[in-house]
């Protein structure tokens, strides 16, 4: 399995820290000054009307990059769309840069002071439903993947087991020191 | 690695698999370079395949036109690039959906788009951010559950519609679902219908009153009809056809008061061919049925139509259905109940009072969930695939209202549909009522937008919903509705209060700008067209809104309704009260003038810089314009008043005083005589390309040269309002020439 499409969501310390809207004109700047590695910035969108949804997305060639506010919990969201090497490892590795990188450049903006992305947590989301199907099988796979990545004391855990949901594991522990 | 062609092989309808098989070749016969760009472009957009702002690969980032480097050196059509973000459309033919195919939807918006599904102004649903490489499997795995997207875009006939009501309605003469439903079957990549000089628009409905078919307003539109022959009750259409909105709108003509069910798909088939063999081709701005409708007359049409009737070969498709249709119903999921004593749910009476329609089956009631700017989640999708299992199975529409309804929920069942819409974040009440704006995309994803039609709908609908407790009933019920430019897909026409994006230059800058447009009719089909007011700004538009709708409570009479009343106080009296708003302060008092709602940037169009005009030059032309747009505004005074003469002359005289103030750019010396205008207007900006809209072409430019070329014969309501129209948008067209002009130097 080489999985491509993928997601990786950063947590915020606080979510009741930042103004959602706030996002609108920080990403419209980093379009201005193109600042992400490797991507491609085009436009911004506010979907902040909708639960549930992308929040305010900022488009780039290679992946969007969302504020995320499921089960409440405000966070960061990088979804990649186009390769980045040739293997599961790669896609995972160029995601989780980029999501890094955002999340860095968001903690440094004055708008934003006191926003902190927690470092123990953090979700991987197999964004293919056809190379990655909910269910036991693809979760092992992408467990051995995830463990080399993150190390063998991170806890691994399944978060949704229906089947129509994407399969999303919890990386727990100390994923990002 | 799998693919979803290997997955799907056995569940495609095979003739569907071929057609989605001919595309992917199409794209890969594209990128090696061997087919052209304006072939795959056409080719893309019969599968729904669109392009979508900043795909030529310039953006304003608000400081500089920023060139955007895609990686692919290819386009997919002019001027668009292959790697460039694209929308795609999916047809939902008269809304119709079930809980699967949501499923499906949902989980395409995820993988492929931005994870959100945007229910469009014709019962569509478009997704936005896809790459044209995922295509294919988009289409496949929409076909997959019975869900196409041919024809969706390109000249073909687009989505049906149809009444949402539909079966359940306590105001039809029958069911038209079938007859929909046999239509886009029966049309779908039939041959006679692949040679239009552009798109067709078909629509259905129950009946005549109503709205939701908004027949007027399509280039072919049936009413339901029953009528007694022999002491045998038959089943028929009172159908219509060249009508239309777009820049200038167009009533629809009867076309035959009863045409038997028997007749609707021969006829359909009949004034397809008349349309593909003499409707225009090479000029894309008159090629839509209703220009040779007008050109020929409804009479000479009609003539024509049945004429190809009778040549058809018939065809068993034609009937083959009729059998089911007197017979076809939904099945309900549940048996029929009344809300009783039941303990009802926080928010719910509110709800109940907007959102719930009790249908002609008693115990049974329609369900509307209202979607902010037609705008839901994939994950919200895919809980109200799960809320539409629970309580009203298969029977799923979406609206042209931009909203998604649940038909044949057992009335016992609200309080907990209503929990459980809630809990999704869909729960909100208002639909139908002043809060649910309507809005086409504008500038948020169309390269056609001027204005932010999506930006200004969510600022009044924050404030409408803040207020809409305190609102009269009167003001509750209107409608609003925003195109981010003069192309009517926010269907601004026909709104009680509709508005259209436009632009104005002050000093050297851009300022985004609404025109106000009143007197339209949603009921009876969208039974009337408003006309432009005044040119507003962006920012001001919530007062507009305010002020009207306050005058409206204050002083409306017992029992009159928002159109009366507006003819009632007048235009002039109308646009009086809103001059002040009409104001733009200069940049440095209030720069928040000079960026539009919910867009941060500052406002430009086109990805232009900054002009360097000379401000004298401009405050001459100017002064022109606005004496261009005084006299439209006077045309459209005799207009309401009946005197289609005056009004034909004024708005005759707007036009050559707009295209003198361009002309005079030049030639400062220029007479005021129309053949002159006309002549110089057109070598100096027409023949050198020099002016034009960069999407619409020379479009407006013809409304100047018709009219003066060929005055009309007699004088009537729908000449004089089409002229009107026409040198309103001539108008706006010609001030955007000015900026065109200036930008490069040569006035």
């Amino acid at each position: 399995m080489e999985l491509q499409r993928l997601g990786i969501k950063l947590f915020a310390a606080d979510s009741a820290a930042v103004r959602v809207r706030d996002f609108v004109p920080v990403f419209h700047s980093w379009i201005q000054r193109q600042c992400m590695d490797g991507h491609l910035l085009i436009d911004v969108h506010d979907y902040s009307h909708i639960q549930n949804g992308p929040g305010i997305l900022l488009v780039a060639h290679e992946g969007n990059f969302c504020t995320d506010m499921a089960d409440g919990r405000l966070g960061l969201v990088y979804f990649r769309k186009q390769p980045a090497g040739t293997s599961t490892q790669s896609h995972i590795e160029a995601a989780l840069k980029a999501v890094r990188q955002a999340a860095s450049l968001l903690e440094k903006e004055p708008v934003f002071e006191g926003l902190r992305f927690r470092k123990d947590e953090l979700l991987v989301i197999a964004n293919d439903r056809l190379l990655a199907p909910n269910d036991a099988a693809t979760f092992a796979a992408l467990k051995s993947q995830l463990k080399k990545m993150f190390g063998t004391d991170a806890t691994l855990v399944y978060a949704s087991t229906n089947p129509k949901d994407r399969l999303t594991v919890r990386v727990a522990g100390n994923p990002l020191s | 690695m799998p693919t979803w062609e290997e997955k799907l092989a056995d569940s495609l309808d095979t003739q569907l698999a071929d057609e989605i098989d001919k595309f992917a070749t199409e794209i890969t016969l594209r990128k090696q370079g061997k087919l052209d760009e304006k072939v795959f472009a056409e080719t893309r957009l019969r599968r729904g395949c669109y392009g979508q702002r900043y795909d030529n690969g310039h953006r304003h980032d608000g400081i500089r036109s920023q060139e955007l480097h895609y990686p692919a050196d290819l386009t997919k059509g002019p001027e668009t690039l292959w790697d460039a973000p694209g929308m795609q459309r999916i047809k939902i033919p008269f809304g119709g959906m079930n809980p699967d195919q949501m499923d499906v939807l949902a989980d395409l918006a995820e993988e492929y788009a931005d994870g959100v599904l945007h229910v469009t102004t014709r019962q569509d649903i478009q997704y936005h951010f896809i790459h044209i490489d995922d295509t294919p499997a988009i289409m496949r795995r929409l076909g997959a559950v019975g869900i196409t997207t041919r024809e969706a875009c390109g000249n073909s006939i687009r989505n049906v519609t149809a009444c949402p009501l539909a079966g359940v309605c306590k105001t039809e003469s029958f069911d038209v679902v079938p007859y929909a439903k046999a239509t886009a079957k029966f049309m779908l990549g039939h041959p006679d219908a692949q040679n239009f000089g552009r798109k067709f628009k078909i629509a259905f409905s129950g009946c005549r009153e109503e709205a939701c078919g908004l027949v007027n307003m399509h280039d072919m539109g049936a009413i339901a009809a029953m009528r007694v022959e022999n002491g045998k009750v038959r089943r028929g259409f009172e159908l219509y056809v060249g009508g239309g909105l777009g820049a200038v709108p167009h009533d629809a003509k009867l076309f035959d008061a009863f045409l038997p069910e028997e007749e609707l798909l021969p006829f359909t088939q009949a004034i397809s061919r008349v349309f593909a063999r003499l409707g225009e081709k090479k000029q894309r701005d008159r090629a839509r049925i209703k220009f040779l409708v007008a050109k020929l007359g409804i009479e000479e049409f009609k003539k024509l139509v049945i004429e190809e009737r009778k040549t058809l070969t018939p065809d068993p498709r034609w009937s083959d259905y009729l059998s089911d249709a007197e017979t076809y119903s939904e099945k309900p999921l549940r048996p029929p109940t009344f809300l009783n004593g039941q303990k009802r749910p926080e928010g719910f009476d509110a709800w109940y009072s907007t959102n719930v329609y009790r249908q002609k089956q008693d115990g049974y009631v329609v369900a509307s969930v209202t979607l902010p700017l037609g705008d839901l989640s994939s994950w919200q999708m895919r809980e109200l695939a799960n809320v539409a299992r629970r309580f009203s199975g298969d029977s799923i529409r979406t609206t042209v209202e931009q909203n998604i309804v649940l038909r044949w929920v057992s009335e016992t069942d609200l309080p907990d549909l209503y929990r459980e819409l809630a809990r999704i974040g869909l729960g909100a009440p208002g639909a139908g009522t002043i809060v649910d704006v309507t809005a086409c995309p504008g500038t948020d994803t169309c390269k056609l937008g001027i204005s932010s039609s999506r930006g200004l709908a969510g600022e009044l609908r924050t404030r409408l919903a803040a207020k809409s407790f305190n609102l009269d009933d009167a003001v509750k019920n209107l409608r609003i509705k925003i195109s981010g430019c003069f192309n009517s897909c926010g269907q601004h026409h026909i709104a009680d209060l509709g508005f259209f994006g436009t632009t104005l230059t002050v000093g050297n800058r851009k300022v985004p700008h609404f025109q106000v447009v009143l007197g339209g009719k949603w009921q009876e089909n969208g039974g009337a067209y408003g006309l432009a007011l005044v040119r507003v700004p962006s920012k001001r538009i919530p007062d507009v809104i305010d002020r009207i709708t306050d005058r409206y409570v204050r002083e409306r009479a017992v029992s009159e309704n928002f159109q009366d009343f507006v003819k009632r106080i007048g235009k002039k009296e109308l646009r009086g009260m809103l001059e002040d708003l009409t104001k733009v302060p200069p940049y440095e008092v209030d720069p928040s003038y000079y960026s539009d709602w919910g867009d941060p940037r500052e406002y430009t169009i086109g990805d232009m810089g900054t002009g360097e005009c000379a401000g004298e030059v401009i405050s001459a032309a100017q002064f022109d314009l606005a004496s261009a747009d005084r006299l439209v505004f006077e045309a459209q005074l005799h207009l309401d008043s009946g005197d289609y003469t005056n009004a034909d002359r004024l708005a005759y005289r707007a036009l050559m005083q707009a295209a003198l103030s361009l002309v005079r750019a030049q030639w400062p010396e220029a007479p005021d005589e129309p053949d002159t205008i006309t002549r110089e207007f057109r070598t100096r900006f027409f023949d050198t390309n020099i002016w034009g809209d960069r999407y619409a072409g020379s479009k407006f430019a013809q409304y100047l040269f018709a009219r003066h070329a060929a005055p009309p014969k007699e004088h009537t309501h729908d000449q004089a309002h089409r002229l009107v129209e026409e040198a309103q948008l001539f108008v706006e067209a010609v001030n955007r020439g000015h900026d065109i002009l200036a930008e490069r130097g040569q006035k």
